[in-house]
């Protein structure tokens, strides 16, 4: 077979260690990948509860008080989404810039669907319970935008790594309308992400319900069943999802989590357990009559679930691109400026905190 | 070179402006928004006026709804667009200022949460902690600007980093203070300009008159000192780039023009709302918006196209060749690429060389690689429109290939590649033309001295008194003049021979001359 065409890695050095970017590329993929299945699985679910609004009003309520919440975890899904893209473009720009451009209408299309997606979910948002009914069209519009978006996403990093389909591909379409189509994974992985995102949401509407607990506990309680039925039905649909995606890809990456690669094998199934730890909890949740416990449980669990994954899926990754290698890669540190982000990322992440806590202190009117 | 080229018809230089000025104009906003919406409420507060304070709560949802979404989309817009149109380019820049944009991310979180709590705690936190929002909005937002400001301004003045890739000498490269102040500068005037949007679509007509004087307070001095920092940031500019942008690179000049007319026309349009303050149409600060929009649009395109035909000034071309053979640049600098062949060094072509028979699809490949970035076939810079206008032969376009980098006073890069190649492209660019349109001129000799002008000097030359052309001929009498242009490759290495006829010859002398005499 011909040597795949791959582009020459940048002629400036890494101006930091290799392994630092790899953390800090891990670390705010974690976090944007939460806030993205707070914000993209929630919208799924308020649309669902607002079907259900039609015979139960309650649920209407439900699907409001969620859909307020979207925009606030759209904007963490971007601005959290920069940082994870800014070093996937340090460490892999030779084969992510490649899939983009081959794929450069639905990549640009990104940024004007989640415009209309973004200002359709504020529309929603700003609008009372009383006009949700006639809004719910414009909710389903983001929705689907949403879907296509992450479709968009799922395609671009699964192509980056295919150099191997890279040419014909590009020579067969140089005006950038090719998907990654073809690839067995890109389905399965898909769906892996969406299902993931409705199971995770579950837990976050779950967990709105704490701050109603004193005040409203019929609501609160409908919150944390309706979350917690998300998460079980999710994460079980996963199981199944999570295995068609293992059967999809090529045996030799399939069997890194299964024995042959110590670390992948050791992250995949502590994963699956603390997953099936998260379930048993929430579905004791459901029987008991303080949820909160379990659900506090299954929440911690599935972070770590999350974190391992994402691990699992920078091994992945590497084993799929057998061109890219680390160690050539020349390093100049640019001491200077990195202890200056060192010191501006940890005082921005306390100056942080306590901006949410000092407006978290204040109730809101009508909740006072 | 290094990537595949995005085929894009309608002209890749277009979407990125497109992108790149609507997110501008509301970015700025987003900076000089903050002081204006802090300094605003702590003016209500002492002036205890509520109705001003009611207003300033609707401005603040326009406010976020505008920049939170939008401006941050738009952005992030850039940064997709610029990665599919010059990944290599991008590239660069991510690996010299990676920790620039890492501390500009810090910043990015803070202003969005700062901007959400401030709109959200409008109803639920008190005064001082909702003006501390704000002030953290303010200086967060404020210092994105002074990291982005940075890397904008190293593109065009890449300064002493050329020689040493120091991250500082790039950052606070010679153009860095003067395009901060009057980004800043810019950025009070359209927090002015919005507010006059929201303010004269109230229907209190103190409240209106109130927003309006306030608001004129922000425009007016502001378009005062702005080209003072303009006029500084010129300054800056290595002199040879900022000669060829004053008269001979008609765009530049084109937009200097522009801004300076419509920066007036914006000042003077903000001033008359003060006549009448109450009775001021809510369209019309539309008008004073659509002023401020051309003169920031012109003020960008003026960067832009001085920029030409660099992405990374002294560094890398447009078309992400490499002017010099740098270490670890993959064999993509013009010197190694004339020496090997486009079609052999590019990553990405399917003709690897040039035959009789693949003759027109090596030549589009090489359109693709070396000119698409900036020229569509049809659509923006469309080469069928410029082709079809000027009407050259295949072996004119020939000639051109050979100094287009002199072409048009410099903008393009030189054409990279070896000679079959050259001929390649000519042959596709001729047939690009419209049948008929590529009449050979000898075919039908145009007989008037400035057609011919037009049609076989204007590329480099400007039809002004003060072109080297007619400054050096006119000391010259109608027979040298005609013997001189005879012998044009002999007078500068980057002349092509003229390519008239003797008839195109003397009306072209003849023409010369009385252009000469008139001045």
């Amino acid at each position: 077979m011909m040597q795949p065409t791959i582009p020459q890695v940048d002629p400036i050095p890494l101006p930091a260690p290799y392994w630092l970017f790899k953390v800090l590329l891990i670390v705010t993929f974690v976090l944007h990948i939460l806030a993205m299945n707070f914000m993209f699985g929630g919208a799924i679910l308020a649309f669902v509860a607002r079907l259900k609004g039609k015979k139960d009003p309650t649920y209407l309520r439900l699907s409001q008080d969620v859909v307020k919440k979207i925009p606030s975890f759209l904007a963490a899904t971007i601005t959290l989404g920069v940082a994870p893209l800014l070093f996937v473009q340090v460490l892999f720009g030779q084969y992510f810039y490649t899939s983009s451009i081959l794929m450069a209408w639905p990549w640009f299309l990104v940024i004007p669907l989640l415009t209309l997606a973004y200002y359709g979910l504020y529309i929603v948002a700003f609008s009372g319970e009383k006009k949700a009914a006639s809004h719910t069209w414009i909710l389903l519009g983001s929705v689907v935008f949403l879907f296509l978006i992450g479709f968009f996403y799922t395609s671009n990093f699964t192509l980056m790594l295919r150099p191997e389909a890279w040419s014909s591909k590009y020579f067969a379409d140089p005006s950038g309308w090719n998907l990654n189509w073809g690839d067995p994974q890109l389905i399965p992985r898909y769906l892996h992400f969406v299902v993931a995102a409705t199971a995770i949401a579950g837990l976050m509407v779950a967990f709105t319900g704490f701050f109603k607990w004193n005040r409203d506990r019929a609501y609160a309680r409908l919150l944390m069943d309706y979350g917690s039925r998300w998460y079980l039905y999710g994460t079980l649909a996963q199981f199944v999802v999570g295995i068609v995606f293992l059967l999809a890809l090529p045996k030799e990456k399939m069997m890194l989590f299964m024995g042959k690669n110590v670390p992948a094998t050791l992250l995949f199934w502590m994963a699956v357990i603390l997953a099936v730890g998260a379930v048993v909890a929430v579905g004791r949740g459901l029987r008991r009559d303080d949820p909160r416990p379990q659900l506090r449980l299954a929440m911690w669990l599935t972070a770590v679930v999350v974190l391992f994954m994402a691990i699992a899926r920078d091994i992945l990754r590497m084993a799929f691109l057998p061109s890219f290698r680390p160690e050539q890669l020349q390093v100049q540190t640019q001491y200077s400026v990195l202890a200056l982000f060192l010191i501006l990322f940890v005082a921005g992440g306390i100056l942080w905190v306590v901006m949410i806590r000092r407006y978290f202190a204040f109730s809101h009117a009508d909740e006072a | 070179m290094n990537y595949p080229v995005w085929d894009l018809t309608f002209g890749a230089g277009l979407l990125i402006a497109i992108v790149s000025v609507v997110h501008v104009f509301v970015s700025h906003f987003a900076v000089g928004g903050g002081l204006f919406l802090v300094l605003t409420e702590q003016k209500a507060y002492r002036e205890q006026n509520t109705a001003l304070l009611e207003w300033l709560k609707r401005h603040t949802r326009f406010f976020v709804l505008l920049t939170v979404v939008f401006g941050a989309m738009t952005g992030v817009g850039i940064w997709f667009t610029i990665g599919l149109i010059h990944p290599s380019g991008t590239s660069i820049l991510i690996h010299s200022y990676v920790w620039g944009w890492a501390i500009e991310w810090v910043f990015f979180f803070l202003e969005i949460t700062a901007a959400l709590l401030y709109l959200y705690g409008w109803d639920r936190v008190d005064r001082k902690t909702h003006l501390w929002l704000g002030w953290i909005y303010f200086v967060a937002a404020f210092m994105s600007m002074v990291i982005i400001n940075g890397i904008i301004t190293f593109m065009l003045t890449s300064g002493k980093w050329i020689e040493t890739h120091n991250f500082w000498h790039g950052f606070f490269n010679p153009t860095y203070f003067p395009s901060l102040f009057a980004r800043f500068a810019f950025s009070l005037a359209l927090a002015g300009i919005y507010a006059l949007i929201t303010g004269t679509f109230q229907k209190n007509s103190d409240l209106k008159a109130t927003v309006i004087r306030w608001s004129v307070r922000w425009i007016v001095p502001a378009f005062v000192i702005l080209p003072l920092f303009i006029y500084w940031y010129i300054g800056q500019l290595p002199a040879e780039v900022w000669a060829s942008a004053q008269g001979k690179m008609p765009t530049a000049t084109r937009y200097a023009n522009l801004a300076l007319i419509f920066a007036i026309l914006t000042f003077v349009a903000a001033l008359v709302t003060l006549i009448r303050p109450k009775k001021v149409p809510f369209i019309y600060s539309f008008v004073v918006l659509a002023f401020a929009f051309v003169t920031m649009w012109s003020f960008e395109f003026i960067r832009e196209s001085i920029r030409k035909p660099y992405i990374i000034y002294d560094y890398m071309y447009v078309n992400s060749i490499f002017k010099q053979p740098v270490e670890g640049d993959g064999g993509f600098s013009v010197e190694n690429i004339r020496e090997k062949g486009v079609l052999k060094v590019a990553r990405w072509a399917e003709n690897r060389t040039v035959t009789e028979e693949n003759k027109l699809a090596a030549g589009r490949e090489i359109f693709r690689l070396e000119c698409q970035t900036c020229h569509g076939i049809s659509g923006y810079r469309g080469m069928k429109g410029i082709l079809s206008q000027k009407k050259w032969s295949y072996s004119m376009i020939l000639n051109r290939l050979g100094s287009l980098d002199k072409m048009v006073n410099g903008v393009m890069p030189p054409f990279a590649g070896t000679e079959a190649e050259k001929e390649a492209l000519a042959a596709y660019l001729a047939s690009l033309a419209p049948a008929g349109a590529a009449v050979a001129p000898e075919a039908a000799p145009a007989a008037d001295g400035e057609t011919v002008f037009q049609q076989f000097c204007s590329d480099c030359h400007e039809a002004s008194p003060d072109d080297p052309l007619f400054v050096k001929l006119g000391q010259f009498g109608i027979d040298q003049i005609r013997y001189l242009i005879t012998r044009l490759d002999s007078l500068n290495e980057d002349m092509p021979p003229f390519e008239g006829n003797e008839v195109q010859r003397d009306a072209l002398a003849k023409w010369i001359l009385e252009q000469t005499k008139e001045k």
